[in-house]
């Protein structure tokens, strides 16, 4: 195949973005750890894991540029730099999120907590790491189906997001609310796996550009308009 | 005869006038073009947009220069040559019972991949169409304005008495530029006008495209695909899909779309070097 060189060069880069997806996912895994084991050493060793990640996230983009300069791509070479570029933003971002939510953990360590809401943090929390593994494969595999059906398990963590600011913001009387610095610490982790469960569903909505060229938004209103034509609705 | 060169005539300017803005664009309804008995290119249908770049793109020997040279009788002066189909320029038929293929030629001029200037001076290589055309305007201002547009003005507007041989290689492609200019065409063909240059004409070339659209519809036959990617508005692939067949426009899109995502597979192929 002509542009061997260059294709090898696009087939390392995804397998280093894949590689970084692997290791922020170590990274959620171990932070939905902490919290279902209350493991504050286990969070503690999270901390500073940012700085690795958004230093491999330079190098990605810079990769990317030199191979924009060097190979003039178009067409599905473009679509993918371009997606390589996006999901490996979204990674680096996920990963800071999980390092901030294992700051909250090993910070309120010792606070007194709501178990209702420490119930509901969890179930979250595995639902977004799930939604961000699911992702990462979308993207290795290339599955847009999945990614069509990712978006779907997103509105489940919008539903915990809203019942866990229910608990925060209306602690149960007679105590057993957890402490204040508990529900502000327990506020900014919903907020944070929110947003990583966003970052999963990128990740494969640009899936779904890289291989049709659509923007998942587009290609979602076709989908649905195709079944509600086939449903004769 | 057009609406437009109606105008131009009833203005004095029949053959030749001041770039009005507007041009005309080209219909081609199953084009056909032949060497002898042998197909070249078959069944092309396309509309090539009035005031737009157009660029033509495809493996060599797949006919996008037998068809651009169809699109002003050009591919006909070849012995034994010939093309079926229609072809029309605004509303005209230009292979109607009739045409005049000289008229048809200066209504949709035409650029070759090396500068052909003629021996005579730079002035003169301009003012030469549109004098034979029975021009009587300024010719001074006719050639100015067309060394302007062609962007060679500013270099050459001390050494118009020189021969246009004395030009460099960019600056002789321009000349030609200028030349097919001044006879105010609607259409300007081009076959690979920058193949021969250095990236510096190269990129003067491409800056001209810009300006030459505001007043002329172009279409541009080239190899350098990123070149079609940053000067057009439109592209035409032209692909054979086995040895010894006719060349096909297999897609023609907005250049955007034809860079990003193109419908068909041989197409992406193509613009991304993976053919072979």
């Amino acid at each position: 195949m002509p542009r061997e060189t260059f294709q090898q060069e696009l087939d390392d880069l995804v397998t280093v973005v894949l590689d970084l997806g692997s290791e922020v996912e170590s990274s959620l895994e171990n932070m939905v750890s902490a919290m279902e084991n209350r493991d504050a050493p286990l969070a503690h060793n999270e901390l500073g894991v940012d700085v690795r990640y958004k230093a491999r996230g330079a190098e990605i983009e810079s990769e990317c540029m030199i191979l924009q300069a060097r190979q003039a791509p178009v067409a599905r070479d473009l679509r993918l730099l371009y997606t390589v570029h996006s999901v490996t933003n979204h990674l680096v971002r996920s990963g800071t999120l999980s390092e901030h939510i294992c700051k909250a953990i090993v910070e309120s360590a010792s606070c007194e907590r709501d178990e209702d809401l420490e119930a509901t943090l969890m179930e979250m929390a595995r639902t977004v790491r799930n939604i961000f593994e699911e992702g990462l494969e979308i993207f290795k595999n290339r599955d847009i189906e999945r990614a069509r059906d990712l978006q779907a398990k997103d509105d489940k963590v919008d539903l915990l997001y809203s019942e866990a600011m229910n608990l925060i913001a209306n602690p149960s009387e007679g105590g057993g609310g957890g402490e204040p610095e508990w529900r502000m610490r327990a506020a900014l982790i919903v907020h944070y796996l929110e947003r990583i469960a966003d970052h999963g569903v990128d990740v494969g909505g640009s899936t779904v550009f890289l291989v049709t060229g659509e923007r998942i938004d587009d290609a979602m209103r076709q989908y649905l308009q195709r079944n509600v034509d086939q449903d004769g609705i | 005869m057009s609406e437009l060169s109606e105008e131009r005539r009833e203005a004095g300017q029949e053959g030749v006038g001041s770039p009005t803005g507007t041009a005309l664009g080209m219909k081609i309804q199953d084009l056909s073009a032949f060497y002898g008995s042998f197909k070249a290119v078959t069944d092309v249908s396309v509309d090539i947009r009035a005031n737009k770049v157009t660029a033509l793109i495809g493996p060599s020997g797949c006919g996008k220069s037998t068809f651009i040279r169809c699109l002003n009788r050009m591919h006909e002066v070849i012995p034994g040559a010939r093309a079926e189909g229609r072809v029309l320029l605004g509303e005209q038929d230009i292979y109607t019972r009739g045409a005049d293929p000289v008229v048809i030629r200066r209504q949709v001029g035409m650029v070759f991949q090396k500068p052909n200037p003629f021996s005579k001076s730079v002035y003169e290589n301009v003012a030469w169409g549109a004098r034979i055309n029975g021009y009587k305007g300024d010719m001074d201002a006719l050639v100015e304005r067309s060394l302007k547009q062609a962007a060679l003005w500013d270099e050459v507007k001390d050494r118009l008495k020189e021969s246009g041989y004395e030009l460099s290689g960019g600056q002789q492609q321009r000349l030609c530029i200028a030349r097919t200019l001044a006879v105010e065409p609607e259409v300007i063909l081009m076959d690979e006008p920058a193949s021969a240059l250095d990236p510096v004409s190269t990129q003067k070339i491409e800056d001209t495209m810009e300006d030459l659209k505001r007043n002329y519809t172009v279409v541009i036959v080239t190899h350098n695909m990123q070149q079609a990617a940053r000067i057009s508005d439109y592209t035409g692939f032209f692909y054979i899909q086995n040895m010894g067949d006719p060349g096909r426009l297999w897609e023609f899109d907005e250049t955007e779309k034809m860079f990003s995502n193109p419908d068909r597979k041989e197409t992406e192929d193509y613009v991304t070097g993976r053919f072979g």
